[in-house]
């Protein structure tokens, strides 16, 4: 009899939980996203219940979810930092479409032609690099393809938005360039780091005078109080725009809240929501024509060109390559 | 009749806690059962890629449990059994770097010495862990017979009756030892940030990680297979040492005190060794967090002192409510296993060698099992419309949390239970004593305090868990979420702030306890 009280007990703690009108899988970092979905919750009286991943998990977690829950759908709308594994979900069938007057403002370059999902607030990459510095490499294509410009540090390829990065490059400019390009940068000496974060602090500490990361990281470590500097690579004539990688977001197929998701969908996409995230620490880039930015940023269109992306191309590369990049980099 | 005869007699009690078991165990992890008994899953091993990371990993695993036993133990010994100025404190250290998460403790020891390279997980991880074996070998030595300790000084002076000391104390502090080897196989986060911060290596618990990432769930499951039994080999090797180390120390009567050193440059010598051994545990990685929950770049705003109280509000307010919710699915999990554990302590205690096998494979699968697939085999299980309702609530995580860390419970008891003497319980069984009653009165009864480190454990444990947190709907909004979400973004005070807030609320009825405790005993 002994063990009746904790089994009761446990049953009984099952039973409280408070079931929820929506339901938010979120991979954009929390302290970013929770006040969104709290004004979410505030406008429409909604209760919501949001689920978010950590990146050094690289958003595995809740995608790994949401194949496994695939017949019973626990979710109705996955937020996502980046593109990829969207799509990736949209091809095994686990999104549904959507289209409304308020996600036709973004811009059709970052949204699914078939309406499965909404591309918003994106990252750019580009070169951080330490104020005093003045040798870094102005492209890309320059990075750990000398010894000048083998000093600074990228993250892997093996996840996230540098993984993004090079197979939007593989898409531009074939699988074999990319290989060699990465071949060489890899034995150059060039700092390799596990995530964007890490070169990103690597910069901070001064063991590098400069890494390859997204706008955000460059962001915190700014606001840390950092010293470093943000370059956008590209904006020659032969490279004239910058590589930005959109937050995504979609409803999933079988969402039990349906309508409530649909709410949410439009509320995340609005300008009001892009502003914010441009003005947060995160320091997103609007993808709406006429969001405000904050004063002393760059603005996208005016300070810097963005690649137009054919981002289904990008999730077929990305499949194709991810062995590769295991090959060339988990030794 | 002999002992194993009579505890052949069928019990309601043993149906109830296998049924329990096998729905805590091996029901969440039933839906992996067909990758990860496939054969073809080691194949793979063919791969001289696949090899080498293997290789390195268990070198890399190996440094590591030995750093924790050649710390902890000695660690142990001096504290638990010497009389030695502030023994109270050193002991009250001696848990708390168990939790810390151990990515914390490597940005701590890198920021303190600048030093990566792979080595440099071995170290770390190795201290973060020590004080496994420590608190192991520390239950073993608590209770070392005044008799045994006595006759050894007799015979042999102190060096004889050190060497007792580390004789009762080997088979704990070698099965906390082969945990750390398990936990440190299967870190994916330390080796990488280091591999981040030094040179690039990898091991092949990240190996596994991409396969979920990259392909369907089964091919992690598939290629987590050598991981689980690296872990088994290690945990059987761990048990024929307790066999042949931990001979029955049948001391239920008077228990050995803490040893005088009677010359003063001893007694500064050990005190100094002691504080060594706890700067290296805590203090110096403790005061390095702590440094950082106001550091900040050399533009950054305000003082230490304005940035480190702001780091606090933020992970105060911002943390408070996944921190009491992670503790009650810690405790609700600890408490299920202070319940089960005993009665496979007891079950190990009567069975034979190769019965005493199965039921360490049965038991330690949840726990070999990369938490990953174990969280998505659970999705798989729960995940039905009849149980909708139960895989939404906070009932989930506490079940696989329990399933999950119960054979550390178990085999911390059996180590205990090994020590009590056999008479005692068949005298019990001939006068008609119930199962239940021999289990809880002659069993638990004497080990207490280890039965409490067991529950303490798997909550500990429970709480700094992420990839369940992540995967388990009701578990998601927990400390460990949200720790490991800040720290991907620089939050750099925040994170060092929310780490020691997860130390003290975790800590801080342990330290009451035990100045109560002491207080009174005063």
């Amino acid at each position: 009899m002994k063990l009746a009280p904790p089994l009761l007990a446990l049953l009984a703690i099952g039973a409280c939980s408070k079931p929820a009108d929506l339901v938010v899988y979120c991979s954009l970092d929390q302290v970013h996203s929770e006040p969104i979905i709290a004004l979410f919750e505030k406008e429409t009286g909604l209760h919501v219940e949001a689920h978010f991943d950590v990146e050094r998990n690289k958003t595995v977690g809740l995608v790994n979810r949401i194949f496994a829950e695939r017949k019973h759908p626990y979710a109705d709308v996955f937020w996502n930092n980046e593109t990829a594994h969207t799509i990736r979900l949209k091809r095994a069938g686990l999104t549904s479409a959507y289209s409304s007057e308020q996600t036709q403002g973004i811009p059709k370059e970052f949204r699914d032609p078939e309406h499965h999902w909404i591309g918003f607030a994106a990252r750019a990459r580009v070169i951080l690099h330490q104020s005093e510095t003045q040798e870094f490499p102005t492209l890309v294509h320059e990075i750990g393809q000398s010894p000048v410009n083998s000093v600074g540090a990228m993250a892997a390829p093996l996840t996230g938005t540098t993984l993004t990065h090079f197979a939007v490059w593989s898409t531009l400019f074939g699988r074999k360039a990319v290989l060699t390009w990465l071949k060489t940068a890899r034995d150059s000496g060039l700092g390799i780091t596990s995530g964007n974060a890490d070169a990103m602090r690597r910069v901070c500490e001064k063991d590098f005078p400069w890494c390859l990361t997204d706008t955000d990281d460059a962001a915190a470590a700014q606001d840390n109080g950092f010293d470093v500097s943000v370059h956008y690579p590209g904006q020659s004539k032969e490279f004239p725009a910058v590589l930005v990688i959109p937050n995504t977001v979609c409803i999933l197929n079988g969402a039990p809240h349906r309508a409530a998701a649909e709410r949410f969908i439009d509320f995340v996409t609005s300008a009001s929501v892009e502003s914010y995230l441009a003005k947060s620490r995160s320091q997103q880039i609007p993808l709406r024509p006429g969001v405000e930015v904050p004063f002393g940023r760059p603005q996208p269109h005016i300070d810097f060109a963005m690649l137009t992306i054919d981002w289904e191309a990008v999730a077929t590369e990305l499949e194709a390559l991810s062995p590769e990049f295991k090959k060339l980099f988990l030794r | 009749m002999p002992l194993a005869r009579l505890t052949r007699i069928t019990s309601p009690w043993w149906f109830l806690v296998l049924l329990v078991t096998l729905v805590i165990s091996i029901l969440p992890l039933s839906a992996l059962f067909k990758p990860l008994f496939d054969g073809s899953s080691l194949q793979t091993l063919l791969d001289p890629r696949i090899q080498n990371l293997l290789k390195d990993t268990a070198q890399l695993s190996g440094t590591a449990a030995a750093l924790a036993f050649l710390v902890g133990l000695p660690y142990a010994i001096l504290v638990w059994r010497f009389q030695i100025p502030g023994a109270f404190y050193f002991k009250l250290c001696a848990p708390l770097p168990l939790l810390l998460p151990p990515l914390l403790l490597a940005q701590a020891w890198h920021g303190l010495t600048g030093w990566d390279a792979a080595w440099m997980t071995s170290f770390t991880l190795g201290l973060a862990y020590a004080p496994l074996p420590a608190l192991l070998a520390a239950r073993s030595l608590q209770n070392q017979s005044a008799a045994s300790h006595e006759a050894a000084l007799l015979a042999g002076g102190p060096r004889r009756a050190l060497w007792e000391m580390f004789r009762t104390a080997i088979p704990g502090a070698v099965f906390g030892s082969s945990l750390v080897f398990i936990f440190t196989s299967t870190d994916f986060a330390v080796p990488d940030y280091f591999a981040t911060v030094g040179d690039k290596f990898s091991v092949y618990a990240a190996e596994v990680f991409h396969q979920f990432r990259d392909q369907d769930w089964t091919a992690g499951a598939r290629a987590s297979v050598p991981l689980v039994l690296l872990g088994l080999i290690v945990l059987a090797g761990s048990m024929q040492v307790e066999r042949k180390w931990g001979a029955p120390d049948f001391g239920t009567g008077r228990r050995a005190k803490p040893l005088r050193l009677t010359k003063k440059y001893y007694r500064i010598g050990a005190t100094l060794l002691a504080l060594i051994g706890a700067l290296f545990l805590l203090l110096l990685p403790l005061s390095r967090i702590l440094w950082e929950t106001g550091a900040g770049g050399p533009l950054s705003d305000g003082t230490w002192l304005s940035r480190s109280a702001e780091g606090f509000s933020a992970a105060f307010n911002r943390g408070r409510a996944d921190l009491l919710r992670s503790l009650g699915i810690g405790l609700a999990a600890g408490g299920i296993t202070l319940v089960l554990a005993p009665f496979w302590a007891h079950k190990l205690l009567h069975s034979s060698s190769r019965k005493k096998q199965f039921i360490l494979l049965f038991l330690s699968l949840p726990l070999l099992t990369p938490a990953l697939g174990l969280g998505i085999s659970a999705i798989y299980v729960f995940n039905q419309s009849s149980s909708h309702f139960f895989y939404s609530s906070i009932g989930l995580p506490i079940l696989v949390y329990a399933g999950r860390f119960l054979p550390i419970a178990v085999f911390l008891l059996h180590e205990r239970f090994r020590r009590n003497p056999p008479e005692q319980e068949e005298a019990a069984t001939l006068a008609g004593v119930s199962l239940i009653t021999r289990i809880f009165r002659y069993h638990v009864g004497p080990h207490k305090a280890a039965w409490l480190l067991a529950g303490a454990l798997v909550l500990a444990f429970s709480v700094r868990e992420l990839d369940l947190a992540i995967l388990l709907p009701a578990s998601n909004a927990s400390a460990a979420v949200r720790y490991f979400n800040a720290l991907h973004f620089a939050r750099d005070n925040f994170v060092a702030a929310f780490g020691i807030l997860m130390v003290l609320i975790l800590f801080l009825p342990l330290m009451i306890y035990a100045a109560f405790h002491r207080a009174r005993h005063d």
